[in-house]
């Protein structure tokens, strides 16, 4: 690792660094500036406007097996504003980018939560935030754009520890460093972080946890050290936010990203949506991590280890054949372990490692599941 | 010789009616002064429709002593200007149970007039109080009789007679029963508002115990035609109505005795004290035509024994046996039986027949039955497998069985006369939910008369939207017989229709504010208790109910599309003033424009638009 930078270079590096930022705003404010622009157009023409919007229905995800993710099919839905049952959602939408322009052109981040208590703010009605959740939703389908990209952000925060330098993007920190090991609890990923250049790392591999308690486990064993890792605590399923993080982190630092779970059927599926993204999301690219891989707890970890078991319930055994029919579960480790699951009938957690001792998990565990990996 | 007898004891029908109170709707004081006022009122209604009056009935129920608490005595007082009832048959009419006027076959609130007799019975019961009769037939002259009820004897016990001079007819009953009208006075004003829906040619006031004045005056000044009394129908009969209605049309063998001859020798016109056997024969044949029945039996008698009024005298008819054509009698002269051929081809042969075995078949259908002529007569005949000249008091029981059956299942009998019944009429149906409810949509259809079990019957019914009707309907209001029905709606005919209906077909959507009254009309409501609460869903019935209201549901569905149509473009217009210049505002800034697009000219347009469509459909609304 290059540890030593000049101050010319810093700064150069800086300058380019603010320059892709800009770019990013630009592109996104281009993106908003022309659906308004033909909206403005047609009004100005004395027609009532209208767009086209992907459709978000089941009939409409289909899997993509070459970006080993769901994306939406070519069914496109025309939204009129003549159309008085569509009207309101129509206005709601031109609010929302109206809104998100000014997000980011003032480079301010807001909550789902903000956007549907600012919406107050403009007469713009929305019943509760379910209503205007959906309408990010479908500013998200007709830019192919993340919400984040507008500078909002969901509520959940996860959160990150390990030997990561970052550069911070956000007004007012522009061009401030900081080492995500610096704080022993971690960093909370939420939209400095999320914006922030990736500049330097000393970390070889990326452990997603699902857990926060496992999580400052890790910090406390330090794997960060040990393993050459950056620790990443995804909080149960991992926020939009946080698989950007991942995916930049796997991308931009070429870093591999391995996913530790409890060993059940929900488990695996939190490293499958880090891996291939979830149908909830298919209206969008660049949230996935295809190399990503799910080291444990496997089910069949559950004999070998020995592991302290509950038994699955009815729920778990339903989401087991739920995901028997999903087509990245027909092959691999995904397919096994999902019928080794259905077999026992039972699940074990992270902590179950506990009954071996607290650290055993780290000691023992971690290493052997390191290395297998590496054949993954 | 000792022998043992069992013992048995007939009881009275007040005995009778005592022990099953219940049955009539007298089972609890709440129930008992619903049913009471009912009764009276129905009385009152019925009265007035019989002689073509416009009602004018005062409902008045006053607690004896207000401050006791419910359930306490009450007095119930029912008046109206009807045709009132002579003196003669005061007592008896209200002193007795199963007596009435109301026996033939036509529409009727009541049959028998019973259900006033049980709330006497009721109020005697309960505060052994006398019941107040009131009655002026003539206008001039008013009866008033306090009378109490023997129930054993099922007698009428006069307590007081008085006589004074009044100016109007009317009839005015009073009793005093035990009652809760805490708990049921809601049903009797419910009961006193739909009735005069129903009879909206009657005045109808009421003054409840509280002092509440409650005033119904009529609001249609012609009564509907009243009904006429006709024959059965031949599938509404059994076999017990049919043996009655043979005995009817026979007659016994008049004892001859000095009465009897005294009425012949009378009717015959005969002043002359002896008069040869040839000579009585002889005025007979003259005077044939203008004899009565028993005369004429007498004459065909003496006819075959040849026999003057004086040798009569010394003889007793023994029997009569008509297919032998032999008449036996006893003669007391000579302490023997005796006796003597007929002649099968003499009239007087024909007129015993008919007297001993009754008319035959064929004219015993058409003269007791409505629909029957000598045709279909005939052809029933040859259904039944009976001869046309079968003598009815000749058949078996098995043939009488044998008879009923075939008459339910013969085909060819046209549909029942309707003539019995009295619907109210669309007209007054539709006046009357029009200026209850206000609404904004009504519809209203009255079906063709239609039967079931040989009992005719005619469906009214109407629809209403909107307007003063409150929401969470359809509410159904139901009548039979221009009764309201208001107990045990769950599971009435009229409800299953109305519940099996999937509004949503019609555009009536969520809660609406719509009302649904409908009116079965029929000599016979096939109910299901004798509360008279809710009609049993007959096949025959359901489907005319079914017609009627799909009718008046495709009247409403199209009202609530204009209507709807209306509301929408309504709507629309609203909306676009509302969010196009919301639109025009946030595309401007995201455009990066100074300037608003120039979409308001474009907005107006589309506004007028919508509202002219609106006023349209509104006024097609207004026009049907």
């Amino acid at each position: 690792m290059k540890l030593k930078i000049t101050k010319k270079e810093q700064e150069k590096k800086i300058k380019s660094r603010s320059k892709k930022a800009d770019d990013k705003q630009k592109l996104i404010l281009e993106i908003l500036k022309t659906h308004g622009a033909k909206i403005y157009d047609d009004l100005d023409n004395g027609q009532f406007p209208k767009f086209s919007i992907p459709s978000r229905s089941v009939g409409n995800i289909v899997y993509d097996k070459q970006l080993r993710q769901y994306i939406l099919g070519n069914n496109a839905a025309l939204r009129s504003s003549r159309n008085s049952a569509q009207l309101r959602s129509f206005t709601q939408l031109m609010w929302l980018a109206f809104f998100a322009n000014r997000l980011t052109t003032e480079r301010k981040s807001s909550t789902l939560r903000d956007v549907y208590y600012s919406s107050q703010a403009f007469a713009v009605e929305f019943e509760d935030q379910s209503e205007s959740d959906n309408i990010i939703v479908d500013l998200e389908a007709v830019t192919s754009r993340a919400r984040e990209d507008f500078h909002i952000f969901p509520e959940e925060r996860s959160s990150i520890f390990g030997d990561l330098n970052i550069e911070y993007t956000i007004p007012g920190y522009e061009g401030k460093t900081m080492n995500l090991a610096n704080h022993p609890d971690g960093y909370s990923i939420g939209p400095s972080l999320t914006t922030a250049e990736l500049v330097s790392t000393s970390a070889e591999i990326v452990i997603a946890i699902e857990k926060g308690g496992l999580f400052t486990r890790f910090v406390e064993e330090q794997v960060d050290k040990k393993f050459k890792s950056i620790i990443l605590n995804t909080g149960g399923q991992a926020p939009r936010s946080t698989r950007t993080l991942l995916k930049r982190l796997h991308d931009e630092m070429k870093l591999p990203v391995i996913c530790l779970t409890d060993g059940d059927v929900y488990g695996e599926h939190i490293a499958m949506v880090i891996k291939s993204g979830s149908a909830n999301a298919a209206h969008l690219r660049e949230l996935t991590v295809p190399d990503a891989k799910w080291v444990g707890v496997w089910a069949t970890d559950i004999e070998k280890y020995k592991l302290p078991t509950i038994p699955m319930t009815e729920s778990d055994i339903k989401r087991c054949y739920d995901l028997q029919k999903d087509p990245r579960y027909q092959d691999g480790i995904w397919k096994k372990e999902l019928d080794v699951f259905l077999k026992l009938k039972r699940k074990a957690e992270l902590e179950a490692f506990s009954k071996y001792g607290l650290t055993n998990i780290t000691d023992k565990y971690l290493p052997q599941k390191l290395e297998l990996a590496k054949s993954l | 010789m000792s022998s043992i007898k069992e013992k048995f004891n007939q009881i009275s029908p007040s005995e009778f009616f005592y022990s099953n109170r219940d049955l009539a709707g007298f089972s609890n004081p709440t129930r008992s002064l619903y049913t009471a006022v009912r009764e009276f009122v129905e009385n009152a209604l019925d009265a007035c429709d019989q002689k073509g009056i416009l009602p004018d009935v005062h409902l008045i129920i006053k607690a004896v002593d207000p401050d006791k608490p419910d359930p306490k005595p009450y007095i119930l007082t029912v008046k109206d200007n009807g045709p009132g009832i002579d003196a003669e048959h005061i007592p008896l009419a209200f002193g007795t149970v199963l007596y009435g006027s109301k026996f033939g076959l036509k529409q009727a609130r009541g049959m028998f007039g019973l259900g006033a007799t049980m709330a006497i019975l009721y109020g005697q019961i309960t505060t052994n109080k006398p019941v107040t009769v009131k009655s002026s037939a003539d206008g001039k002259i008013q009866n008033q009789f306090e009378i109490l009820l023997d129930i054993q004897k099922n007698k009428p016990v006069i307590v007081k007679h008085t006589t004074k001079e009044v100016a109007r007819k009317g009839l005015s009953v009073s009793i005093c029963l035990e009652g809760d009208y805490s708990k049921a006075g809601n049903k009797i004003r419910d009961y006193v508002y739909e009735t005069s829906l129903i009879t909206p040619y009657a005045s109808i006031t009421f003054d409840d115990p509280k002092g509440q004045k409650f005033s119904h005056p009529r609001f249609v000044k012609d009564i509907p035609p009243p009904p006429t009394i006709i024959r059965p129908h031949p599938h509404g009969i059994d076999v017990e109505r049919i043996r009655r209605m043979i005995v009817e049309s026979q007659f016994e063998i008049p004892t001859i005795d000095d009465a009897m001859i005294e009425k012949v020798r009378k009717d015959l016109g005969l002043s002359v004290k002896k008069l040869s056997f040839i000579s009585i024969m002889e005025k007979a044949k003259k005077k044939w035509k203008t004899l009565p029945r028993q005369v004429r039996v007498v004459i065909a008698l003496m006819s075959f024994l040849k026999m003057d009024f004086e040798k009569l005298n010394k003889i007793k008819i023994e029997d009569i046996d008509m297919p032998n054509r032999k008449l036996f009698y006893w003669d007391f002269g000579d302490s023997q039986s005796k006796s003597v051929d007929m002649d099968a081809e003499s009239e007087y042969y024909k007129q015993l027949t008919n007297t001993v075995q009754g008319e035959p078949l064929t004219t015993f259908l058409t003269k007791r039955f409505q629909r029957v002529g000598p045709t279909t007569a005939v052809k029933f005949a040859a259904f039944a497998k009976l001869k046309p000249e079968k003598r009815m008091g000749t058949l078996t029981n098995q043939e009488l069985v044998n008879l009923s059956d075939a008459l339910q299942k013969f085909e060819d009998f046209m549909a029942p006369d309707s003539s019995c019944l009295a619907p109210l009429g669309a007209e007054p149906l539709e006046k009357g939910i029009k200026k209850f409810f206000n609404p904004d949509f009504v519809a209203v259809v009255q079906r063709p008369a239609s039967a079931y079990s040989g009992f005719p019957f005619i469906i009214e019914m109407g629809i209403a939207y909107g307007g003063d009707i409150k929401s969470g309907g359809p509410h159904v209001y139901r009548y039979a017989n221009r009764i309201p029905l208001l107990y045990d709606e769950g599971s009435d005919v009229v409800l299953k229709v109305v519940n099996d209906t999937d509004w949503g077909r019609y555009k009536v959507k969520g809660e609406p504010p719509f009302i649904i009254v409908s009116h079965i009309c029929s000599t016979r409501i096939p109910y299901k208790t004798a509360g008279k609460e809710n009609v049993a869903d007959r096949q025959e019935i359901e489907r005319e109910l079914r017609l009627a209201l799909q009718f008046l549901s495709r009247k409403l569905s199209s009202f609530m599309s204009k209507r709807g149509q209306a509301e929408m473009a309504k709507k629309r217009a609203n909306l676009y003033a509302k969010y196009i210049p919301m639109i025009a505002e946030f595309c401007t800034e995201l455009s990066g424009k100074k300037k608003e697009p120039n979409y308001k000219k474009m907005l107006q347009i589309e506004i007028e638009s919508e509202n002219k469509k609106a006023i349209k459909e509104e006024n097609e609304i207004e026009n049907n």
